[in-house]
């Protein structure tokens, strides 16, 4: 691990994940922990992502602010170092306020920006990558779209890819949960989770994700996490609401009516393959336009029998 | 062939999340929400496959427990 990136010689924890992977559940259970504080969502490590931002043109030169800079004599080790110095500082010293040796950072749409993170990061800090099932992120995501209201910036350039709102969320799923696998298969140091686990055998889980960043189980912590109002910030709403984990959610895409299901499963089953879990099976059938035609009857006969009572 | 209660239940179960072991033959299914509408247009559209004949919406309220359909396919058979 090269230069400390905490007070205490132990390097800071980036939480990374797809949003809706139980990215926040981790966080506020890391926050529990004696040693490791771990604030609402900063938009710290995306926001050094788009201080990195470059743009490569034909001839080859990258155009940002480290190219940029090289040309004033400064060079990209250097930028590195003092943008990390300055997005760390800010981690380090919340942790001393909380009285806490390590930090613990964690935003859910950093998975957009993970090579610029990986730049900025890797061999400075300890990722703890969580995946989940794509078809429960698509569904997931778009709750929270509703209830945000819109969708993030990350989001926009898949939605104009397609007008289907879970296809694109489901593409957004593909590219973030490749990159983040990509980063647990080629960091030495990460530590991998998945959402199912950690819902459904949370002791489990965390002890080991704990023993692997060299830090001690607690007794009580899960609870303890869950138990505590927390700190107010950005983050899934949904787990300041529970007094315990809930894993109702896994598996949830399988209420999706089956056509809606079918066309994820073409988007996301290359992907769910890659990350260990089972491909949904493809129906082989064709719908027909005159099988199509009486599902759109069935539908108009249902809705007018909903409406008769 | 006439749809069995089995074929039903599994049909059923795997387009739901629930149970449908735990279901019994004479429980609402769509009244009731256990099964949604899209669900139920794909159970009607596997009832015309299944026994030839054509839904009519008046037949939609007789359509609405294990026991309900299964008479329907077995009255319905070719």
């Amino acid at each position: 691990m090269a230069s400390s990136s905490s007070s205490d010689e132990r390097p800071g924890i980036v939480v990374i994940g797809t949003p809706r992977s139980g990215t926040t559940l981790l966080r506020r259970i890391l926050d529990a922990h004696s040693a490791i504080s771990s604030p609402p969502e900063t938009y710290l490590l995306s926001g050094a992502a788009r201080f990195l931002h470059e743009e490569r043109f034909a001839a080859g030169l990258r155009i940002g602010v480290i190219s940029g800079l090289a040309f004033a004599g400064f060079e990209e080790g250097d930028v590195l170092d003092r943008l990390r110095t300055f997005v760390f500082g800010f981690l380090n010293e919340h942790a001393r306020a909380q009285g806490k040796p390590r930090w613990a950072e964690k935003t859910a749409f950093d998975a957009f920006h993970l090579p610029a993170i990986r730049r900025l990061c890797q061999g400075h800090v300890r990722f703890v990558c969580v995946k989940r099932h794509g078809l429960d992120v698509a569904c997931s995501m778009a709750d929270l779209v509703e209830k945000t209201g819109g969708y993030v910036q990350e989001l926009h350039q898949y939605l104009q890819r397609t007008p289907e709102p879970l296809a694109a969320l489901a593409h957004a799923w593909v590219d973030s949960a490749r990159a983040v696998e990509q980063l647990a298969q080629e960091d030495p140091q990460a530590i991998s989770l998945g959402y199912e686990e950690l819902v459904q055998a949370p002791e489990e889980t965390v002890r080991r994700v704990l023993e692997q960043l060299d830090e001690p189980w607690e007794e009580g912590l899960v609870e303890r996490a869950l138990g505590d109002a927390g700190r107010l910030g950005f983050g899934d709403w949904k787990t300041y609401g529970r007094a315990a984990i809930d894993d109702s959610s896994v598996g949830r895409w399988t209420a999706l009516p089956g056509p809606t299901a079918q066309r994820l499963a073409t988007i996301c089953n290359p992907t769910l393959e890659a990350l260990g879990y089972e491909p949904i099976p493809l129906s082989s059938e064709e719908v027909s336009e005159q099988d199509a035609r009486r599902s759109y009857e069935f539908g108009l006969m249902l809705n007018r029998m909903k409406a008769k009572g | 062939m006439a749809l069995t209660r089995e074929s039903l239940r599994e049909f059923l179960g795997g387009k739901t999340r629930a149970n449908f072991d735990q279901v019994g033959d004479d429980d609402e299914l769509f009244s009731s929400g256990l099964i949604d509408s899209f669900v139920m247009v794909d159970l009607m559209s596997l009832l015309e496959k299944q026994t030839g004949a054509r839904i009519a919406p008046e037949d939609l309220m007789s359509l609405d427990t294990v026991q309900q359909i299964l008479d329907f396919s077995a009255s319905k058979q070719r």
